[in-house]
């Protein structure tokens, strides 16, 4: 219900609107409580402070919370200013004091609203107080609405002064309820209760006093029966009594808010014009009548009438929409009787909360303010009769401003003349400057302050003079649909920030399930017969779970690219059996040469903790035999485009690095070489060729099949590390005499870390082995990217890949690739590419000599340049695809069917389909961003 | 060209031949690679290259560049006075019949502080609430030709107004001032060519009102103004760089001075280098997400006033420049020394060649079949 009431603020700071319900429902509580603790019948002015005291502190608190003290500063100024409007009501002193029992209603009025507190006798009371609390608590809706309003001054100020104002109502009608019984010290409590009713019985009721022939409809006396059935057969009458019943608001001209004697049922357009109403003589006609009859009197306070129709929030200026945070419960009240008469009564203490408000907060406050304000401490000590008469004072320029207009100086005052008749006395007045008479001095007033009036002074004498801006109803609509697009915006981006974080969620599980899925990998391939193509297949590092981007002519292409350089079944098959039976004969060879050199448990022991030190996975052969023989060879791991899954068409040759426990020697390889042969003959039937490679410090094994794929066994051990790391003289002294070349072992070594790495960071990436597939592809054919090495291209993917966001597409994927090397990634002033499995900072780019630098990067630029050109193809050497069709046309159309047919046969109809949308969709979107 | 658009843009209705395409999807622009952003993925292997030549070259180039007091003054002095007349037309809109004048509003380098010697031209939108004809615009002119005349009749400084599409132009011996005519928005509908400017042109002049504010709010770090200087002076030196327009280089040098995860400004020499980097990296290629216009409704991306060739070659000529810049080429390319044959021509640097760029696009010609493959070397 909150949101009805206030839009405009529920709009700018949803969160703020809701707070105004909680204020309520907090103000309930505390009203119950207040109700079963403290029913202190005599105690109304010892209260009555009290709930201010907190009030104040409440409001003071809050504000210096809120943001911008200096413009709500500025609003309860101009509210409490008009000091020349005060002084001339003080005529209309006594009719205030005669207005009083209206309070009781109020209090009633407000009761109403709050079922629980109402019926016992002693609730009256009890009501009052809550009521005060209540304040303090909607305090808090109040800054709220003007902290979110704060990119609208008009609305900030109209809000601020209508919840203030809107809360002051509260205990504004407790406040006064209690100066009544005090001052008038008439009939008990519950003498008392029945006086807070008529007032909502009033419009229906018959007259009271038939000697008097009153009419309530219209408020007026008649002379006699026989007027008085007159008036009631009247015209006048009727239409009032039907709009009565149709429980009509009062016709409000469209956009303006206006101000509603309640008494004569004569809405005013502006504060001024209200006030003349009431000090009018027929407005104190009617007082007088009422009072002879003894009829309540609505407070002279006027009630606002907005155009919403379900009338009087007290809003200044302001459009319906923002409605003050606290006339929640008000307005449903209004809804459900007639009754702006319920609601007039909030008004008058306005001055007393706001300005013990204002007091507080002097410090910040604006200077008339304060000047305000200093009376009100004083009449808040004292007891109730000269409070009363302060607040009385205080409420007159008060209360007329409810229209929230602002309560402007008069200006210009030396401008008018006086004309005065022979006998000297003043008979009228004269504008000078927009030269026009008025015989009341009350006019003077108001046209002294009157918008035309200002204008013409800003014209003609002080162009410094501020003039209110008419909000026209176009200005209005402007700026609430400013607020609307504003809130839409925020809305947008909430869920958009919502999104991401979800995003990041379904990441991380991502994350998690390449994990396992790695995991499981790895298992896999190191003892599974299948183990090859490394982690995942050609389309296997692909989508994932997640929804992609649709897949664009740049991924299709690349995707095709990817599926011919993959290799074919038989290559792998190939390169599979001759990496099983390798590794076979060398575990075979590993037993040999352990079993000829004679166990020594204690060294094997030592070698296998250092190990698993140094590398995690290395033991994994070893670790599956029990036999605690001694071994120089520990294990056999697969390196490079093996281990990283990254095998091409027609890569047949492999890799595999065979751990030694010690530094390997000349020695070594050559048993190893000649117990090899022999091993492998035990293990398969295919016939190998076997040729020692010292300087390589490897051996390699050819398969004398077809396609002849060739293994590469290179011997190394963790311990050429360790010398490298340590001082290398101590421990060289050791070393062997032929000891095989150290860079090759210490390359063998970086294989192995690198193959590791691979697995843990590139594996997992989306698109990211796609991608160093093709570039591999691209080195391998393109002499300038020759240059580029294997291991410093899978590190510049890796980091471009998992820079550039989640999920990229491999086209997207390959873009950037080259994106990166045209900002001058690997130029000389460029950052270079950090080597993350050195110990050392090492620049993985440090072999490169300026001039491959520069021609890699004016290559990279230029596939760049052709890749957002549409000529991918160009850059992967492959022939153009033709832009796939979606398949119903390939049947309503026998050309394209023929195209199609032609340029893709192999693809599959699903597959096509899928890929057609992805380029639409593209194609369609670059057209409509042109 | 076929309109192939959905929903968005309201292009679906526009379809001549309507295909059974799939459901939209929204174009998902490519994010260019841009070092800046992800410094963290790429941590220096090896020291940063000695950039204070660099910095002071940048910085006497930018004093070069910068009017000399006498100039600005002078300007300033014309601008001030015409901007004096024409605001006296607009509070008494009685004293001038041809036009009314809604608004009068300074824009351009030199409301932006970024003139460059050598074109002292200030420039001032006049907002017209009539329609611009071509007879009011002149009238205009002479007009406040007249009333200059009538400011400073002692003087007698000749000066001359000139009427051209945009509007009118008045120069005295050291400074010009273009007065661009336009009219408020609800007027465009009702251009007729033959009588009034050009609607175009007009709205460019409105979207300058735009550009201008857009810069007072935004883009008042002097990195940026001096970025700003620099650059113009490069797209002025280098042919390659002239489909560049101003309003692009602005948003591209806040772009590079300030958008990073820091936020802090970046020093001139990083963001030169950054703004070279980021043409390189094709941030202003078609599929790439740009800069998008902050000062146009819904996502423009700015470079798409550039044709597909001309993106090209801007593309590729700071792809040149940034090498030859990172072989130490730097005065060469802020005009110190040498021409701008490095951009067009082979150069050696410390031994290394640098061999220009060249460019990559190509209309790909009509073929009956491909509709597709045309429609997509014209879009975007």
């Amino acid at each position: 219900m909150a949101h009805f009431v206030y839009p405009v603020p529920a709009n700018a700071q949803p969160g703020t609107a809701y707070s105004a319900q909680p204020a309520y429902v907090a103000a309930t509580p505390a009203q119950a409580a207040y109700g079963t603790a403290t029913p202190r019948p005599g105690q109304a002015y010892e209260s009555y402070p009290a709930a201010h005291a907190t009030t104040q502190y409440a409001y003071t608190t809050r504000t210096q919370v809120a943001v911008t003290p200096a413009v709500s500063y500025d609003q309860p100024k101009a509210y409490y200013q008009p000091a020349p409007a005060a002084t001339a009501y003080t005529a209309a002193e006594a009719h205030y004091q005669t207005a009083k029992p209206v309070f009781t209603t109020g209090a009633a009025g407000f009761t109403a609203q709050r079922p629980a507190s109402q019926p016992k006798p002693p609730a009256v009371q009890v009501t009052t107080a809550s009521q005060s609390y209540a304040y303090s608590a909607a305090s808090t809706p109040a800054v709220n609405t003007y902290t979110s309003a704060y990119n609208n001054p008009t609305t900030t100020q109209s809000s601020i002064s209508g919840t203030s104002y809107d809360a002051a109502v509260y205990s504004a009608a407790s406040s006064y309820y209690q100066q009544q019984q005090a001052a008038k010290a008439i009939g008990t409590w519950a003498a008392k209760k029945p006086g807070t009713q008529p007032f909502k019985a009033k419009p229906k009721g018959p007259p009271k006093t038939p000697q008097l022939h009153y009419c309530d409809v219209c408020k007026i006396s008649c002379a006699g029966p026989q007027t008085y059935r007159e008036h009631l057969e009247g015209q006048k009458h009727k239409k009032k009594e039907a709009a009565m019943k149709g429980a009509a608001t009062p016709v409000v001209r469209g956009g303006h808010n206006q101000l509603r004697c309640e008494l004569c049922d004569v809405t005013c357009t502006g504060a001024d014009a209200y006030a003349a109403h009431i000090r009018g003589a027929k407005h104190q006609k009617v007082v007088k009548l009422h009072t002879k009859l003894g009829k309540p009197i609505p407070s002279t306070d006027p009630v606002l009438v907005t155009t919403t129709g379900n009338s009087t929030v007290s809003v200044p200026k302001a459009t319906s929409s923002t409605i003050s945070a606290v006339g929640a419960g008000n307005k449903t009240v209004a809804k459900s009787t007639t009754s702006s008469v319920n609601i007039v009564k909030k008004v008058v203490a306005t001055p007393k909360i706001t300005f013990v408000g204002g007091t507080t907060l002097r410090t910040t406050g604006a200077k008339t303010e304060e000047v305000k304000a200093a009376p009100e401490p004083a009449a808040a000590a004292k007891p109730a009769e000269p409070m009363q008469t302060s607040s009385d004072d205080l409420k007159d320029d008060e209360h007329l401003n409810i229209l929230g207009e602002k309560d402007v100086a008069p200006v210009g005052h030396e401008y008018i003349e006086e004309v005065r008749n022979e006998q000297g006395k003043t008979v009228s007045f004269n504008c000078k400057l927009c030269e026009c008479k008025f015989n009341d001095p009350n006019a003077k007033e108001m046209h002294l302050k009157g918008r035309r009036h200002r204008l013409q002074y800003k014209k003609k004498v002080d162009p410094n003079l501020q003039v209110e801006v008419k909000p026209s109803i176009r200005a209005r609509k402007v700026q609430e649909d400013k607020l609307r697009r504003q809130s839409q915006k925020e809305d947008f981006w909430r869920r958009r920030e919502q999104e991401d974080r979800w995003r990041d969620e379904m990441r991380m599980e991502e994350e998690m399930y390449w994990e396992q899925h790695r995991r499981y990998d790895m298992e896999y391939m190191h003892r599974g017969p299948m183990g090859m193509m490394g982690p995942r297949g050609p389309f296997g590092a692909g989508p994932g779970p997640m929804i992609r981007k649709p897949e664009s002519s740049d991924d299709r292409h690349v995707n095709a690219k990817h599926a011919a350089i993959y290799p074919t079944e038989v290559e792998l098959q190939a390169v599979q059996t001759i990496v099983s039976a390798c590794e076979r004969a060398l575990k075979q060879t590993s037993d040999v040469l352990a079993d000829s050199d004679g166990p020594k448990p204690e060294e094997k022991k030592e070698i296998k903790k250092e190990e698993a030190t140094t590398d995690a996975k290395q033991t994994e052969k070893v670790k599956e035999e029990p036999a605690n023989t001694n071994r120089v060879l520990k294990g056999v791991m697969r390196v490079g485009v093996l281990a990283k899954g990254l095998l091409l068409h027609g890569d047949l040759n492999v890799n595999l690095v065979v751990l030694c426990s010690e530094k390997p020697t000349r020695t070594l390889l050559e048993r190893m070489a000649d117990s090899l042969p022999k091993q492998l003959a035990t293990v398969t039937e295919d016939k190998y060729e076997v040729k020692r490679c010292v300087e390589e410090a490897a051996i390699i094994v050819t398969a004398e099949k077809e396609p002849n794929p060739s293994c590469t066994i290179t011997l190394t051990s963790p311990v050429m590390r360790e010398a490298n790391t340590t001082e290398g003289e101590t421990v060289s002294v050791k070393d062997p005499p032929d000891v095989l070349d150290r860079q090759k072992c210490l390359a063998a070594l970086a294989a192995l870390r690198h193959a590791k790495w691979f697995q843990a960071r590139a594996t997992g990436l989306p698109s990211c082995v796609i991608v160093i597939r093709i570039l591999r592809d691209l080195c391998q054919r393109v002499p300038t990217w020759s240059h580029l090495s294997q291991w410093s291209m899978e590190l510049l993917v890796e980091k471009c890949v998992s820079s550039g966001g989640p999920n990229m597409s491999p086209g997207d994927a390959l873009r950037r690739i080259f994106e990166c090397i045209s900002s001058g990634i690997i130029l000389p002033g460029g950052p270079g590419l950090y080597d993350p499995c050195e110990k050392d900072p090492t620049n993985a780019l440090a072999s490169l000599t300026n001039q491959m630098r520069e021609d890699l990067t004016a290559s990279a630029q230029h596939a760049l340049r052709l890749v957002a050109f549409r000529q991918i193809h160009k850059v992967l050497a492959m022939d153009p695809l033709p832009p796939p069709r979606f398949p119903r046309q390939r049947f309503n159309n026998p050309r394209k069917r023929r195209h199609t047919g032609s340029g893709e046969g192999t693809e599959e109809g699903a597959e096509k389909k899928e890929k057609k949308e992805g380029e639409e969709a593209t194609t369609e979107a670059a057209a409509t961003t042109k | 060209m076929r309109g192939r658009g959905g929903p968005p843009m309201g292009r679906g209705m526009m379809r001549p031949n309507f295909r059974p395409g799939p459901p939209f999807r929204a174009f998902i622009p490519h994010i260019p690679f841009d070092l800046v952003q992800c410094e963290s993925t790429f941590p220096r292997a090896k020291s940063a290259p000695e950039e204070k030549p660099f910095t002071e070259a940048l910085l006497k180039r930018n004093v070069d560049l910068t009017p000399s007091a006498p100039e600005q003054a002078s300007v300033l002095a014309l601008v001030s006075k015409i901007q004096t007349i024409l605001d006296n037309l607009v509070v008494t809109p009685g004293a001038f019949e041809a036009a009314q004048i809604e608004e009068v509003r300074q824009v351009g380098s030199f409301k932006k502080g970024t003139m460059m010697t050598g074109h002292n031209v200030a420039d001032i939108v006049v907002l017209l609430k009539t329609l611009p004809t071509k007879e009011a615009v002149a009238a205009l002119g002479s007009k406040v030709q007249e009333e200059l005349k009538l400011l400073e009749p002692i003087e007698g400084k000749v000066l001359t107004m000139l009427t051209n599409d945009s509007g009118f132009e008045m120069s005295s011996a050291e400074a010009s001032v273009k007065c661009l005519i336009t009219t408020i928005p609800p007027n465009l509908k009702k251009l007729d060519p033959e009588l009034h400017l050009d609607g175009k042109i007009m709205q460019s002049h409105l979207a300058a009102i735009r550009h201008s504010r857009w810069f007072e709010e935004n883009a008042q770090h002097s990195s940026i103004k001096v970025l700003i200087r620099l650059l113009k002076d490069l797209r002025n030196r280098f042919e390659g760089l002239q489909p560049l327009t101003p309003w692009i280089i602005e948003l591209l040098s806040h772009f590079a001075v300030v958008n990073h995860p820091s936020r802090q400004p970046l020093a001139i020499n990083g963001a030169f280098r950054r703004s070279l980097q980021l043409l390189s990296a094709g941030l202003f290629l078609p599929g790439s997400v740009g800069i998008a216009d902050p000062c146009e409704q819904g996502t423009v991306r700015v470079h798409v006033v550039m044709t597909l060739e001309q993106q090209d070659q801007v593309c590729f000529t700071a792809q040149t420049l940034l090498r030859v810049l990172s072989h130490g080429g730097f005065k060469q390319i802020l005009g110190l020394e040498g021409n701008a044959s490095i951009a067009t021509e082979m150069s050696v640097w410390e031994g290394v060649v640098v061999t220009p760029s060249d460019k990559a696009y190509e209309k790909i010609e009509k073929k009956e079949d491909e509709e597709e493959m045309e429609e997509d070397a014209d879009e975007s």
